[in-house]
């Protein structure tokens, strides 16, 4: 029990459960001060996402977003580089996914994995171009990254307007994509559950992504902690010197490692298309752009921890919308919680010093391995899981 | 009594997880002295100095500070009474500048704000007052260590510190820099203060104290005056046994040359020359030693061997492959391993495990590869292995690095490139900056991988170390090679001295014969 309580995930999923119970303690306190009925308001803000089946829909697909695109930043993170492009990966992922889905006459078992690996395949070259000039020609990938994404959604928006909306279409969106190009359910069709199953169909759009977002933070937690490639990845992150020192070719790791994780933000952009819109729209990305630095924070770039900081962040981003549609609250405050919320997880540095100056003026061990962590509240994470 | 201005009587800290770093430890300071503190790491000194400076309270004890007992709860009530540390680790903003960070705390006001002008006055009387050269105008950013080390010093004065303790003062410093601050801390004494200098360097503790304390393992062993112990003596007080500060070395057993450098040349990015036509042979089963004052090139000499510089001109080869346009993976693979000078920088990932650290240059290959993973178990076996042979002090190889001392963290370098079984093994200050017992360790296991053949190349500021372990000499003078010594035991300090400071210098008819 110990050792679970000990081990890194653990701990940060307790720090965020913790975290998150202070800054909705503070929220409760704002939404009483700017809401006729806070109570009702803030009902919405938290079970919101779980009263109606739809709702429960928009939370979780939404959260498989912001996992793929807590796993793209932390991996890249990882290594120490600061590439901001998962927006500009997602919308050239959520392109040609969706230009596959549209227009590649296959039957759907084919369809369906070419749109991905399509998708795929672009993040990982719009991460490879920053990665490139990070590596050999030493541009700020903040930069760099930042004037790519623009250049990926003018991309997207030229081609939709121009080349992909139905010459007459009153709105700026392609057709619906063919049932050959839309993510199943997660549902399987199993004998005797199909009412259960057509309901689910019907109200949401909960895709085989789910099951793609389990096998990708699988595959990214062994890349990055089981893998020649991952030691490399962890190296450049730790002491860029000393992986040169060592032999590590700390160009292609730092090229490589953009690159992969735009094969994550791609992933995010095919889920966009042919999971949640189901066809091709403006603004496809909106609000997304830098969510996945949040999630990753959140999960102090552990993979495995993403898709929980993802759940977490998500239902907060669900409750928004509904306290923002059924009350006179509005999603500003919502905002605010978020900050704190951000405001408290990440700032895992003033823990340890406070700790430190306790210990200090009681005349304890100072060399004696501070703990890192605020030890895990097990109530609190119990608390948390519902 | 009258006379300690500082008494420390029957100390014992036991920490909360059962360590007990102190074990009733008497220690004075006696008003105007300079007192060296020394023990090997985790001794029980910092501790000492932590609970004297208000940082820990002891679990037992008294403290009297000029006479008066007192009982620090913070070290602001240990800097009230005049007490002042400078810690190993400085602890100066760097986007501030010199005069900001001495006043920080303590600022100079005018109107409210602060001011700089007076700032700036201010430090520079202290600095004049106490001979402590500093530039009160610059970010702390651009100066050196040495600089950084005299901007602390004058902070701890500036808060009006009478007792100042200084931790492992000289751990950063070049040799100059270290004649630097002894001519500083003389100053301080000769206008009053009393200074407590923590240390593990012998010949340091020789050349500046008056009296010296000595501990090991929670308690004093003894306190002497410094001119009436041998190095030898301290030595053995410290560790607890006889310590062989000079090395003995089995007879040597020469080979074949392993590396070959010719005509080496290095010019820097701002178009320096500082490597000019360097040319020398490493044999197997020789230490090649390489004396020199800091700054004439050594550092880029061992850069440009191992692939980490680019060489401008020159061949160098190990066993006939050519290692200079290799990467530092390819220098590797030809055999070469490296203890890097600058441990922290180069040498380590200080958050990565002690296993991480390991297989920094061996985790892509078998047995560490397997397929497309690293086989975790093989990685930990080799820590376990590599702990236990090079007497790594951990609990074990999954805590980070950055939790040992300097002397361990070492010893993971040394216990890496060693392991790595080099046939060329490059040592840059392998014992700098550690304690005693482990560079007597350090020294031992390059003895050892001489004798059994390897070929050594090492670099070190300590000349003392460079002549007793060295089977050849070279001397390097602002990138040039002035003299070779083919018989180490035959050379005396004067003599390289000489020609580290280029008064004189060989033909190279002379250094033909015997390169």
């Amino acid at each position: 029990m110990s050792r679970f309580l000990d081990s890194p995930t653990v701990r940060s999923i307790a720090r965020v459960v913790l975290a998150t119970t202070a800054a909705l303690l503070l929220g409760f306190v704002i939404t009483w001060l700017v809401s006729d009925d806070p109570i009702g308001a803030y009902k919405a803000l938290l079970l919101g996402p779980v009263s109606r089946l739809n709702r429960f829909g928009d939370w979780i697909e939404e959260s498989i977003t912001l996992t793929f695109l807590g796993l793209a930043v932390a991996l890249v993170f990882k290594a120490e580089q600061f590439s901001l492009g998962q927006e500009g990966q997602m919308v050239l992922g959520a392109l040609v996914a969706g230009v596959v889905s549209l227009f590649v006459p296959l039957p759907a078992y084919f369809r369906i994995p070419l749109a991905l690996l399509a998708a795929m395949t672009a993040g990982f070259l719009w991460g490879l171009i920053p990665g490139y000039l990070k590596a050999y020609l030493d541009a700020n990938e903040i930069v760099s990254t930042l004037m790519l994404n623009v250049l990926a959604v003018k991309f997207y928006e030229y081609l939709l307007t121009y080349y992909i909306k139905p010459p007459n279409a009153g709105y700026t969106t392609s057709e619906k994509f063919p049932v050959e190009g839309v993510l199943p359910s997660f549902f399987p069709p199993i004998p005797g559950l199909e009412n259960l199953r057509r309901t689910f169909v019907n109200q949401t759009n909960i895709s085989v992504a789910l099951y793609l977002l389990i096998v990708a933070t699988i595959v990214v937690y062994y890349l990055m902690y089981r893998t020649p490639f991952g030691y490399e990845l962890r190296m450049v992150g730790a002491n860029i010197k000393f992986a040169r020192y060592g032999g590590i070719n700390t160009k292609r790791v730092i090229m490589l490692s953009m690159a992969i994780s735009g094969i994550l933000a791609g992933l995010a952009g095919a889920h966009l298309a042919m999971g949640i819109h189901r066809k091709l729209i403006l603004n496809i990305q909106y609000g997304l752009g830098f969510e996945g630095i949040v999630v990753a924070i959140l999960a102090r770039n552990n993979p495995l921890a993403i898709p929980f900081t993802a759940l977490a962040y998500g239902y907060l981003r669900a409750g928004a919308d509904v306290m923002e549609r059924t009350s006179d609250v509005s999603r500003e405050m919502v905002l605010v919680i978020q900050g704190v919320i951000i405001l408290l997880v990440t700032a895992e540095r003033i823990l340890p010093v406070v700790q430190k100056r306790v210990r200090a003026r009681r005349g304890e061990d100072e060399d004696g391995a501070p703990p890192e962590t605020l030890p895990p509240a097990p109530a609190a994470a119990e608390k948390g899981e519902d | 009594m009258t006379n300690n201005i500082v008494e420390m009587r029957n100390i014992v800290k036991i920490y909360p997880n059962g360590v007990v770093a102190n074990d009733g430890v008497n220690f004075s300071v006696r008003r105007g002295e300079i007192h060296a503190l020394v023990g090997e790491n985790g001794a029980g000194k910092s501790t000492l100095m932590k609970i004297l400076y208000g940082l820990e309270r002891p679990t037992s004890g008294e403290i009297f500070v000029k006479g008066q007992p007192v009982q620090f709860r913070s070290p602001l009530d240990a800097i009230a009474m005049g007490i002042g540390m400078v810690h190993q680790d400085f602890m100066l903003v760097p986007s501030f500048t010199v005069a900001e960070n001495i006043v920080l705390g303590m600022e100079p006001t005018r109107r409210g704000l602060i001011d700089r002008t007076e700032a700036i006055r201010i430090t520079e009387e202290l600095s004049q007052r106490y001979g402590l050269h500093v530039q009160a105008d610059a970010v702390v950013d651009s100066i050196n260590v040495g600089m950084r080390q005299r901007v602390e010093i004058l902070k701890v004065l500036y808060r009006g510190a009478e007792i100042l303790i200084l931790d492992e003062p000289t751990a950063v410093l070049t040799p100059q820099e270290t004649q630097d601050l002894f001519r500083s801390i003389r100053t301080l004494v000769e206008q009053g203060k009393t200074v407590i200098f923590i240390t593990h360097k012998l010949r340091e503790v020789k050349e500046i104290s008056d009296r010296v304390t000595v501990m090991r393992r929670g308690k004093v062993v003894g306190t002497v005056l410094t001119s009436e112990a041998t190095r030898e003596e301290l030595a053995r007080m410290m560790v607890g046994r006889e310590v062989l500060l000079s090395m003995d070395k089995p007879p040597q057993k020469r080979g074949a040359p392993v590396l070959r450098v010719r005509n080496l040349t290095y010019v820097s990015e701002t178009g320096r020359t500082v490597l000019k036509d360097v040319t020398f042979n490493v044999h197997a089963g020789e230490i090649l030693g390489v004396a020199g004052v800091e700054g004439n090139g050594q550092t880029e000499l061992v850069e440009v061997l191992t692939g980490l510089r680019p060489a401008t001109a020159g061949q160098a080869s190990v066993e006939g492959k050519e290692i200079l346009a290799a990467t530092p993976r390819a220098v590797r693979q030809a055999g070469v391993a490296h203890i890097p000078e600058d441990r922290l920088n180069n040498g380590l990932a200080l958050q990565a495990t002690i296993n991480e650290n390991l297989i920094v240059d061996r985790y892509y290959r078998p047995p560490f590869r397997k397929g497309l993973f690293i086989d975790q178990q093989v990685v930990v076996e080799q820590g376990e292995r590599l702990i236990r042979e090079f007497d790594i002090r951990t609990p074990s190889g999954q805590v980070p690095v950055s939790s040992l001392s300097g002397g361990n963290m070492q010893k993971v370098i040394v216990a890496r490139e060693f392991s790595a079984e080099p046939k060329l093994l490059i040592a840059a200050q392998p014992t700098r900056g550690i304690d005693v017992g482990a560079t007597e360790f350090v020294r031992q296991q390059l003895v050892q991988k001489r004798t059994e053949g390897t070929a050594v190349l090492l670099v070190s500021a300590d000349l003392a170390e460079v002549m007793s372990l060295s089977d050849r000499i070279i001397v390097m003078y602002e990138g040039e090679i002035t003299g070779v010594f083919p018989d180490a035991a035959a050379v005396t300090e004067e003599e390289l001295g000489l020609y580290m400071l280029g008064i004189k210098r060989m033909t190279m008819e002379e250094m033909e014969a015997v390169l």
